[in-house]
Order: C-alpha cells, then structure tokens, then sequence
C-alpha cells in the first residue's frame, strides 16, 4: 500500500471527494510545493538581525551619531513600523485573525525591538524616571500585550510576558542564579499574575490561542520558584505540599486536554522535586543507585500505563 | 535477507498516518477521512507522542545508569579487565533487550528501546576498546580502532532499527579518522569533505530506484546531514563566526586560517558552491529538509565572507544582511504570488499544510528573549550626563536584562 492507492481506493468507495484528491495527489507527489514556512523563517531572521545590527551600530557609534540622531532614528523607525500595522491590519477581533500577509507580523516584531532599543536608549542615558526607572517596563510590556492583542501576536505576547517578569525584577544576568528568597516570591506572584491574565482571556474568549503561551511561562516560573523553595528547606515549609499541588494540577490539566507537553514539565520537575527530598536522607552510592533504578523503573512504568491510555503517536 | 526489524509495509503505513495527521491538522481531509485512513493503515506497531518518547528515553538512560553503577560498586571491581567484561556484558544484554522490545513487542520509536540499543551499543564499544588498550597501543590508533567500531556498530543499529542519528553518528564516527592519521590539516579535511560527498551521491543514486515514500523521506534526512558536514569540512571560517571585531582586523586575523593559500581559496568557492548545488538538488526533487539545510549554509557563507576575504567587519553588517535576507523573501513571495494559480514550478507561497502546534514554539521563545538581548547591547550610560546613576534600562529592561 501507499499513499497513491490509497486515495484511489478510497475515492472509489466514496470517502474522498474528487477536489480532495486532486489536491491530495497534487501535494503528496509535490506537484504544488508550499514555501510559506521558509519565507517565514527568512523574514524572522531576517528581524533578529537587523535588531542585532542596530545594537551592534548604537553600541559601536553612540558617541559619534549623537543622541538626536539615535533617537530620531529609533523613533521614527519605531513610528513607521507601528503606523504600517494600523493601516495594513485587519480589524480587532476576539478570536483567531489572519495575518493581511506574511511580512505584517514581522513588521510589528521589528517595530516593537525598535521601540524596546528607543526607551532603553533614552533611559540608561539620561535616567528621566530616576529611581521609579523601572515602570518604564510595566509601560512597555502594556503596549506590548496591546498591540499583541489588537493585531493577534504570539510573538509581541511573548516579548510582554519576558517584559512583565523584568519589572518583577527578573534579568538574564549572572547575579540572577543565585534564586534567593527574593527571585522566589517575585516567581511565584508573577507566575500567579500571568495565570490570572491568561485564564481571564480565555474566559472571555477574547484570543483564546494565547492561553497555551501564558501556561508556559506560569508553569515554568512557578515550579522553578517552588522547586528552590524545596531544596533549600525540604519538609519544612510549605513549598513541598505547593510544589506537588502545582504538580497534579499541571499533569490533570495535561491528560484533560490532551496536551503532553505539560505532562513532560509535571514529571521532569515531579521528578526533580522528588529526588531533592529523597537525597537528604540517603547515605552511600549504593542507597542512591537503588533510588536511581526504583524511580527510573516507576516513572517508565507510569508513563507507559498513560502511553497505552493515550495511544495517539502525536 | 531483510536486516530491520520492520517491515518496509509497516514503515510505509506509518508514513501515511504520519501525512494523514498534517492532512487533518491543515484542513485537507476531515477527522473521520483520518480515522478511515488510520483503519486501514494499522502497521502493527506500538507508537507514543515524542513527549512521552522523550520521557521514555529520559528514564531508560536513567535507569540503565543506576543498574550499571550499583554493579560496579556491589562488586566493587577496580580492575581494567573486570570493568571491561561488565561493560561487555552490559552491552550485550542491553541491546538483546533492545532487540526483544522491537522485535517481539513491537516498540517502534518508544524511547525505551532507542535508550537501550544506544547504550548497549556504547557499551559494547566501550568494552572492546578498554580490551584493545590493554594491548598499549598507540593512542592514535586506538582512537581510529574505537571510531571504525562506534561507525560500524552505528551502522548497524541504522540498518536494523532504521534510526536517522545513528546514521549520523555513524558518519560522524567515520570523519573522526582522518584526523589520527597525522596527515596535513588540509588533507584530514579534504579527505572528510570527499568521503561524505561519496555517501552523498551515493545516496542520490540509489533513490531514484527507490519507490517507498518513507524510504525517500528517509533519505533526504540524511542527505540534509551529509550537507551539513561536507559545509562544516569545507568552511575554514566557521569557528570564528560571532567573534568579529568591529574595526581593524589584523590583530586577530590569521591569513588563510593556517591553511596553504590554494587549498584556503579552493574552500571559498566550496563555501559558495555546496549551498548552491544543495538548494538545487532540493528545489528539483522538492526535498524540504535538504532546502532549508542549504539555506542555512549559504546563510552561513555571507556570515563567514568577510573572514574568508580578511575585510572589516561593522556594526551595521548583520543589520544590512538582515535587510537583504527580508527583501529577498519579499522578492520571491511576490514573484511566486504573481504567477499562476499564485504558483511558478508549483511553488507557492500559500500555507498549504500546517506545522504542529505544541503550544509553543522557538519563534515565540526568541521572541520573549529579545528584550533581554537589546539591552546587553545598549552603551553605558555616561557619567557626565545629567541625573546620572540609576541603574535602569529598556523597553525595555533593567541594566542587567
């Protein structure tokens, strides 16, 4: 059997209409041949470099190009950017809207890290909002879910949500490795915040196919914070009972909706929990060996009674 | 004599489940046409998600770790030849069971059996080679011996089981051995770039034999593969990317990377012709993966020309390459747009069939580490500005985003 006989066969028993096989035939043996996935990426990388060569430029040259000039051309950049979403984007709808063309929300990608390189530029060099420097974040990431939500956006939602955990004061720097108590509260209320936020659109039906990159960045920001909680103090706070709450919680959710992606992060960070407490009461290699093979072979086995429960080779 | 474990039927069945999910998933058929197509496609094999495949590979590698350490430190074995046979033995038992799952269960891209026929695989190796250094070889030698065995046994688990990357670890292994044969630098990389291009058009040649999709999806996986290495032998230049100094380069720049100048400019018209011959062959046979592994090259290729020529980089090139690869795509989507049926050679810009949905996915995780990205690269503030000594940054993040 192939894939040939197949739409014959069944287009002879009725069960694929003749448009269908037309255009079945026509893309299995690769008579129509889509690029969109390729024009994508180009014009994605594309971004991603251009950002990089105006950071690389502002870097390099801010002394000789001067202020107004990195400013204005920021700006302006930013501003035509913006302007060319309004006009070309299609009108504000709560559910699903496709993008006027391939480039559109490249654009907004583009306009958005443009503006981020204005607002950054203007405030490490002249410091306007003082010591309350860091609102200029919670201002931005706003701008950034409006615009992600008026012209249906993952990428600028995703640009707001990384934006939002700056102003709770998360940075991709050396210092932030040590997850002390601080990181772990700001965490834990900015996990909480972004499931509020993401529940609340789904809720409202306004943009439901955002909640997917809300889940993401609440499950992992709550059970990394939870997760620190358990191996600094093990039994002796709440953390351990939290962390396996948020746990079931996420695994539930994952074999409801049938979303396994969530069911890797239960049992990696599950997994991760249970080991920091086990190895504070096992002593010599041969204990933690045995702990090794009983968990492994537990894990494998659960995972293996869920396989066959969800037997779809998604 | 048929060497997999699978028949060429099941793995075809697969396949078509495989296009029959992106059908569904793009709109092309409804979901009973899929269950029809499924029903008659059982290939007799047990299947699971990649998420659970992952987990599965995870916690069998977990596992296999855990028994072989608590052997050794239960016997306590201390000595080569010891250590030796259990690792031998290990292996041995491994792969049996790798077989067994495969075989007589019917695991098919499980997790646990890939675990288990990678690690008996290694170990068996493993075990060989600790054998052969007993014997106090050169360690040249001994480092080609364990390559051709890792190449052979790879190979092996490639035929039998059908995994793509032990093909490519096969391959890998094999390119390990013209380094230990203290030959010139050029030479270990002439001969590298030489023996892929021989599996390369080998490979071409035996598909257009071929009439099994998955045989021929199969194939230009790994002929993407074998792109990839012959580009990585033939570019000089690669290991200096992302380390341009803006300005003059001289300090850092070593004439012709330490390679006989023939030999060096030879390269340079490879970097250019491997990406180009690449993205023929898979525009002509309209292979996906070989298109995008060529792109990629000649992508590398404008990153990597200006070390081939010794010129000075600026802080605005990847801004110009950025721009050029965006007019570019614009370019071809509009001249494909404007053909027939929007449509040239059958080429079309329309999203025709829909990628997987995970939640999500490498684009949106960009994305979100974007901000973070511009502000590392924004100038420090000046001292001798006005309201100077916040510690503030962009759009924005803190001076430490």
């Amino acid at each position: 059997m192939n894939v040939t006989s197949l739409f014959k066969e069944m287009h002879r028993a009725g069960t694929l209409s003749s448009g269908q096989l037309d255009v079945l035939t026509e893309l299995h043996l690769k008579k129509r041949y889509s690029v969109h996935q390729e024009l994508r990426a180009a014009i994605y990388i594309g971004v991603l470099l251009i950002t990089a060569g105006v950071g690389f430029t502002i870097r390099q040259y801010f002394a000789q190009l001067g202020d107004i000039a990195i400013v204005g051309s920021l700006t302006v950049g930013t501003l035509a950017a913006f302007l060319y979403c309004f006009l070309k984007g299609k009108p504000w709808s709560g559910g699903e809207v496709e993008s006027p063309n391939i480039l559109f929300d490249y654009v907004l990608l583009l306009g958005c890290t443009l503006y981020a390189a204005d607002v950054g530029y203007i405030e490490t060099q002249f410091r306007v909002l003082g010591d309350s420097w860091h609102n200029y974040l919670l201002v931005s990431a706003a701008l950034f879910f409006f615009l992600a939500y008026r012209f249906d956006n993952r990428l600028v939602l995703s640009m707001a949500l990384s934006t939002l955990a700056a102003w709770f004061g998360f940075q991709l720097s050396a210092s932030f490795l040590s997850f002390h108590k601080y990181y772990r509260e700001s965490a834990i209320a900015y996990s909480l915040v972004t499931f509020a936020l993401g529940s609340l659109s789904h809720r409202l039906a306004v943009k439901k196919h955002f909640f997917d990159i809300y889940l993401n960045f609440t499950v992992h920001f709550l059970l990394v914070a939870l997760l620190s909680g358990v191996v600094q103090y093990r039994f002796a706070s709440w953390h351990l009972p939290a962390m396996a709450a948020a746990i079931a919680a996420v695994a539930v959710w994952s074999l409801r909706m049938r979303r396994f992606l969530y069911m890797l992060y239960a049992i990696l960070y599950g997994y991760a929990c249970l080991s920091a407490v086990v190895f504070e009461f096992i002593d010599g290699a041969a204990a933690m060996y045995i702990y090794g093979i009983v968990s492994s072979l537990t894990v494998i086995g659960l995972i293996f009674i869920l396989s066959r429960r969800f037997k779809e080779g998604t | 004599m048929r060497i997999s474990l699978y028949t060429p039927e099941q793995e075809e069945r697969l396949f078509i489940r495989r296009e029959a999910r992106t059908w569904a998933r793009s709109g092309l058929i409804t979901d009973e046409q899929r269950g029809i197509i499924d029903s008659r496609t059982d290939p007799g094999l047990r299947e699971t998600n990649v998420f659970f495949r992952i987990l599965f590979f995870l916690f069998t590698s977990t596992c296999m770790q855990a028994v072989i350490g608590f052997y050794i430190s239960i016997f306590g074995l201390r000595n080569e030849v010891s250590i030796a046979w259990a690792v031998l033995a290990f292996g041995i038992v491994m792969s049996g069971l790798a077989e067994y799952l495969a075989g007589r269960k019917s695991f098919y891209r499980y997790g646990i059996e890939e675990a288990l026929a990678l690690a008996g695989m290694a170990l068996a190796c493993t075990g060989v080679v600790i054998f052969i250094s007993l014997l106090h070889i050169e360690l040249r030698l001994l480092i080609t011996t364990a390559a051709m065995l890792a190449s052979a046994c790879a190979f092996w688990l490639y035929l039998r089981f059908g995994f793509l990357y032990a093909a490519v670890i096969s391959v890998a292994c094999a390119c390990v051995v013209p380094f230990q044969l203290s030959l010139p630098h050029e030479s270990e990389r002439a001969i590298v770039a030489m023996l892929l291009v021989l599996i390369l058009l080998t490979s071409i040649r035996a598909e257009s034999f071929e009439t099994s999709d998955f045989r021929k999806e199969r194939g230009a996986m790994l002929q993407a593969c074998l792109l990839a290495g012959i580009y990585l032998a033939v570019n000089l230049r690669l290991p200096e990317l992302g380390r341009a100094h803006f300005g003059n380069p001289a300090p850092f720049y070593q004439p012709h990377a330490g390679f006989p100048p023939l030999f060096y400019w030879a390269t340079y018209g490879l970097t250019f012709l491997v990406p180009a011959l690449g993205l023929y062959h898979g525009l002509k046979r309209r292979k996906r993966i070989v298109i995008n592994v060529s792109l990629i090259a000649a992508l590398l290729t404008l990153a990597t020309n200006k070390d081939y020529l010794g010129f000075m980089h600026y802080a605005w090139d990847p801004a110009i390459l950025g721009v050029a690869m965006v007019v570019a795509a614009i370019v071809i989507m509009r001249w494909l747009a404007n053909g027939g049926r929007e449509a040239r050679n059958g080429f079309t810009v329309q999203n025709l069939l829909k990628p997987e949905n995970h939640g999500i996915n490498l684009a949106e995780l960009g994305a979100a580490l974007l901000p973070g990205a511009i502000q590392a690269h924004l100038p420090p503030s000046s001292p001798d500005r006005p309201f100077s000594g916040g510690q503030s940054g962009g759009g924005g993040a803190s001076s430490g985003y």
